[in-house]
């Protein structure tokens, strides 16, 4: 399979902290590639520089062959990269349509185009009903759902989730696994982060692990589980 | 989807309010209101611009600009130093120092748009102070007049010497209402537009969540310039109409006491962001503090003061706007009845 994300030698610094390391690593056209690591270990850090948020001290970004090291986040978003970010993050005051049609409109540009988007994520993930609402009077999981439809509408080549299990209950979890897969199968890559391993190893392809902001392993979900360094990051023995 | 269509009934209903207001204000004149009070209204007409540019940028991005007073007060001197130094007149000096004034309050204020909360206001407050400065030290003050400011004519002067002598003062008081009214009509239906556009929901995602507006495709940076720019427009117009009516530009315009403050608490008393709630607190507001002159004398800076912060303190987030709506709602259920 081609790459359609490649990260080089990432640095990224905060004073005289490292919060990541020289991390690189490839996502496949297709796959479903997970990232853990214990708190602190640097995987919000590491979404951050994909997107644009942070800029890193060293190292190069790749979306399909192309440098985005060096550009906005809102070129990385037309470019095809979108986010789900860690603790429901979505514009409070704004009904749960204009939350998703703004990255529509932003994408596409087009109004007609912007708006038949928008119905269509917001079908898809199960919100229209909920239209006109404000999402502060949604519950967690259609939050969630909120965030997924703003990735949807964007029809991105690769959807970065940061921590999208938190705050569901497992039978709400099963059914984001669902839709990340079903999506999955209609072409979207996603990277997923997560703490919550039993969710992640039922999706991801691959799995890379980050221990204070250095990769430690990488590959198949259930050869990683068994890497002894993993071991003991995780559970402190070896 | 959400995109419904109003009732034709509905649509009177809604711009009842509207058009009965500007009804009234259009006719006072006509109805033998003159002198002092058109004064006071042409005046409060024109604060209604400053009220709406801050309503527009910092009622939804939350960037507080208090660099207002001096883009108000530059686009007065830059009209002076055009009519005095250039000999350019006062109506063609008053359509040039717009673009000017805005211009010179990009510049200024460009650089801290990229910085965020309290910074930005503190930034943006010292530029009137600095200016304020300049205007009155040497050498500048030979130039800009000092504390006494720069004389010039003012708007319609010499038309107005063409005119019988009982008439002058009435038609310079009349025109001066009329356009003063024209913009803040103008002014409010363009910024209601705005407002509720996509571009105004695009500033308000910003002020609600900045990073998760650039990391969901929007260009921030972009938006708060454009927006930047149609609110110093608005305070560029406001000003310059000002200065052409009351000759001469003293540095009173960029005083924020003077010119920042009212229109600042009008926006924050009405409900920042609302456009509709800062319109009526702006009347309201600036109405009732010269209507207390004849009850209280001197004491209405204090009883007016201590009004506007009680009400900041009980109801935060704005009061005008929640009574229009609670008057709004009533009205409809007594015509629907």
């Amino acid at each position: 399979m081609s790459e359609i994300l490649k990260c080089e030698e990432i640095t990224k610094k905060f004073g005289g902290l490292t919060a990541l390391n020289k991390v690189s690593f490839n996502v496949d056209r297709g796959e479903i590639f997970g990232i853990i690591g214990p708190n602190g270990s640097g995987k919000t850090t590491l979404l951050n520089v994909i997107t644009g948020l942070l800029k890193p001290e060293e190292g190069r970004i790749l979306l399909d062959s192309k440098d985005i090291t060096n550009l906005k986040p809102h070129e990385r978003v037309k470019l095809g990269i979108a986010r789900m970010f860690q603790g429901m993050r979505v514009f409070p005051y704004l009904p749960v349509y204009l939350n998703v049609e703004l990255v529509a409109r932003a994408v596409y540009g087009d109004v007609r185009l912007a708006r038949a988007k928008t119905s269509w994520a917001l079908t898809m993930s199960g919100l229209l009903p909920e239209a006109g609402e404000l999402p502060t009077k949604l519950t967690p999981y259609k939050l969630r759902m909120l965030e997924f439809a703003r990735i949807l509408v964007s029809n991105p080549k690769v959807a970065l989730l940061d921590e999208p299990f938190a705050g569901l209950t497992s039978g709400e979890a099963e059914t984001m696994i669902d839709l990340v897969k079903k999506f999955n199968s209609l072409g979207i890559t996603f990277v997923v982060v997560e703490h919550k391993l039993r969710y992640l190893m039922k999706i991801a392809n691959r799995v890379m692990v980050l221990n204070q902001g250095v990769k430690i392993a990488e590959g198949k979900p259930e050869d990683v589980v068994r890497n002894p360094q993993v071991i003991e990051v995780y559970l402190g023995v070896s | 989807m959400v995109f419904v269509k109003r009732s034709a009934r509905d649509l009177i209903i809604s711009k009842t309010p509207f058009l009965a207001v500007l009804a009234a204000l259009a006719l006072l004149p006509l109805l033998g209101v003159g002198g002092y009070w058109l004064d006071v209204l042409t005046r409060v007409n024109l604060f209604l611009l400053v009220t709406l540019a801050i309503d527009l940028y910092s009622g939804t991005t939350y960037y507080l600009n208090l660099g207002i007073s001096f883009t108000f007060g530059f686009a007065g001197y830059a009209l002076a130093l055009l009519n005095v130094y250039y000999s350019i007149p006062t109506e063609y000096s008053l359509l040039l120092a717009i673009p000017i004034s805005v211009f010179f309050s990009l510049v200024i204020l460009l650089p801290s748009l990229k910085i965020r909360g309290v910074y930005f206001a503190i930034l943006s407050l010292l530029v009137p102070i600095v200016y304020i400065g300049i205007v009155t030290a040497q050498p500048f003050s030979l130039y800009l007049g000092g504390e006494g400011g720069l004389r010039f004519k003012q708007l319609f002067l010499d038309f107005a010497r063409s005119l019988p002598s009982d008439v002058r003062l009435v038609f310079l008081q009349y025109s001066y209402y009329y356009i003063s009214l024209a913009a803040a009509v103008i002014g409010y239906l363009v910024a209601y537009k705005i407002g509720f556009s996509e571009f105004g929901f695009m500033l308000r995602a910003i002020g609600q969540d900045e990073e998760l507006a650039e990391g969901t495709g929007i260009n921030t940076l972009k938006v708060k310039i454009i927006g930047y720019l149609i609110s110093s427009s608005y305070v560029s117009i406001a000003g310059a109409l000002y200065a052409s009516m009351r000759p001469p530009v003293t540095v009173d315009l960029v005083v924020p006491a003077n010119t920042l403050i009212p229109p600042l608490t009008s926006a924050i008393v009405g409900g920042l962001g609302t456009v509709v709630g800062p319109t009526i607190a702006n009347y309201l507001l600036l109405l009732t503090y010269e209507l207390m002159w004849g009850f209280i004398g001197r004491w209405r800076v204090i009883v007016y003061m201590l009004l506007l912060i009680t009400i900041i303190v009980i109801r935060p987030q704005g009061l005008i706007f929640k009574i229009y709506l609670d008057l709004k709602k009533r009205l409809r259920g007594v015509l629907r009845e």
